[in-house]
Order: C-alpha cells, then structure tokens, then sequence
C-alpha cells in the first residue's frame, strides 16, 4: 500500500484504481472538513460533488505536489455553490447535525455559520481552519483583497456578537 | 473552536459514486433494499462466498487471502476464464481490481433501517482507469437482481 499521497496521485494518473481508492481514503475526511462548515447540512452533497470533481480531472493535475491545493480549491468551489443552491434547506436542516464535543457550543457555532453567507463561511474556513493569509484567500475565493478583508471582518464579527451574547 | 465546526462523514455510497466519476466508462447502479445494512452487506460478501454468486459469470473464487482490509481473490469464470483480483474490502465498501476486471460494490445505511445498495464495474480497458462501455449498466441489474433473490431468500428464512 502506498501512503504517499504524490506517488498515489502518479499511479491513479496513470491507472491503478487501486491508488485511486486509497487517494479516496486520504482525501475524503480533508474535503468533508472543508464542506461541512461552509455547506452546513449539505455537507454530504458538497462532498460528494467535490470528490466527483476531483477524481474526474484528476490526470489535469500537473503537479502531484499541489494536491492539497489544488483539492482545496475545488472543494471551497462545490461547497459554496451547493450551499448557494440549497440555501433554503440549511437553515431548517441544522438541528439534523451532528454535535461534536460540547453538545451546546457545536449548536452554537453551526447558528453562528448558517446565519453568514456562503461566500463568508467560506473565508472563514480559508482562514481559521486552513491557515491561508487573507490574499491567497481572496484569490481563491475570485473576490478583491478588500473585499474579503472586510467580509471576514464581518464574519468574526457574527462569531464574537454569538460567544457574548 | 474550530474543533466544533461541523464535519462530513461521507458514506460508502457516496463514495462509491465519486470514484466511479473518475473511470470513464463506469456507471454506478443503486438499488435500496428492505433489510438492515449489517444483514445486506453479510448477503453482498460473506468471506467471497456470496460475492460470487452476485457477480455476473463468476464461477468460484479461490485462494482468498486478507490482511486488515487488503484482499488478494482469484476469480473464475463460467467460461473458464481467471483473474487475480485485488483490492479492498471492509464492511459496507469492496474495490477489487484485475488487469482485466474492476468491481466496486457499497452499501450504505437509509432510514427506516434500510440499505442503499451501488454497484460498478466491468471489464476494464487493460491496465487503464476505464471500462469498456458495453454492457455495463445491465450487468450490474443482474449484480442487483440476484442479491434481491438473496436477501428474499434470507427474509423467508
């Protein structure tokens, strides 16, 4: 078995759907934290979405290297598009979620983040959760610098008014 | 706080149809059964015994060796020929592949106490991620129709 995601991402490349299912294995839990806070309750349908996406252009990947990268990029993408979709259902959805840790502070942040915008759960999670500075986020995310500066701005905002209350 | 921030556990199914996406040529096909997944995957694998009788043309597997969730089967046909299939298998989720075969089955909770049940497969363009389109979507019913005849056959007792 190989456990090396770059030698794993060459062999699916070039055939071996053995190396594929063990990608699959590494990269689900990664693109499932990626989707859950920004797709809420359809979190499962971004993920799937996402993973559709990147096993179907995977051999345009030119450099096994960038995996992670490049997987972020396309799970952020899905999420905040599924998210946009169904925005109706997530709200009615959320007490569906499973709380993780403290029963009553997972209920929390899941209503602090349904009450923001996809685009503004999905800064956060670039942010918070992947460590990106607020330019590569901005990239990512095709909006201006500024702009991204003040919606995270506003979505900590969300976070403090919810933790003070 | 991050820690509380919800996360995605995604199930087999789902799986199942992301990594088809990947193989041109595959299709996933599903069918839900009446059956708890415990009792429908035991119907699906059974140590590669009933495995065999679901898979179109397979005759028999023999020299069925695991280690963890890595299996290594060879699988023969009604018509003589073999294969050397190796892959993954654990409870709800089986990726076997030879030079000339794939076969992925997953089985995934519904509610009701039900089980959502995708097949893919096929016979695979030699050494490639890819099936040859022919055929592939009926050969699965056939996967299909014999685990019903199982599971109808389990349910009577």
């Amino acid at each position: 078995m190989i456990d090396d995601p770059e030698r794993l991402v060459r062999a699916a490349q070039g055939g071996d759907t053995l190396a594929m299912n063990d990608l699959l294995d590494q990269l689900t839990p990664y693109v499932g934290r990626i989707c859950g806070p920004i797709a809420l309750g359809n979190g499962p349908d971004a993920t799937q979405e996402a993973l559709v996406a990147v096993f179907r252009s995977l051999r345009t990947l030119k450099e096994p290297a960038a995996l992670f990268g490049w997987v972020r990029a396309i799970a952020v993408r899905e999420a905040v598009r599924v998210a946009r979709r169904e925005g109706r259902q997530v709200v009615a959805e959320l007490a569906e979620l499973p709380a993780r840790g403290d029963p009553q502070l997972a209920i929390d942040v899941q209503d602090t983040l349904a009450r923001l915008s996809p685009e503004h759960r999905a800064l956060l999670v670039l942010r918070d959760l992947e460590g990106l500075d607020e330019a590569a986020a901005a990239e990512l995310l095709a909006v201006p610098a500024g702009t991204a500066k003040s919606r995270l701005h506003r979505a900590r905002a969300s976070f403090r008014k919810a933790w003070t209350s | 706080m991050t820690a509380n921030w919800p996360q995605v556990e995604l199930d087999a199914v789902r799986r199942l149809r992301a990594l088809a996406a990947g193989i041109p040529g595959a299709v996933v096909t599903e069918r839900v059964f009446d059956r708890p997944l415990p009792v429908v995957w035991e119907l699906m694998w059974d140590d590669g015994r009933s495995f065999a009788e679901i898979q179109p043309d397979m005759h028999a597997i023999t020299d069925l060796t695991v280690d963890g969730d890595r299996v290594s089967l060879h699988a023969r046909s009604r018509y003589g020929f073999r294969a050397h299939l190796q892959g993954t298998v654990r409870p709800g989720w089986c990726w076997l592949q030879s030079r000339f075969l794939l076969i992925g089955m997953a089985a995934a909770e519904e509610p009701g106490g039900r089980t959502r049940v995708a097949l893919t497969g096929g016979v695979r363009i030699p050494a490639r991620a890819a099936l040859v389109p022919i055929g592939v979507r009926r050969e699965s019913t056939k996967s299909l129709d014999r685990l019903q005849e199982l599971v109808l056959r389990d349910s009577a007792g």
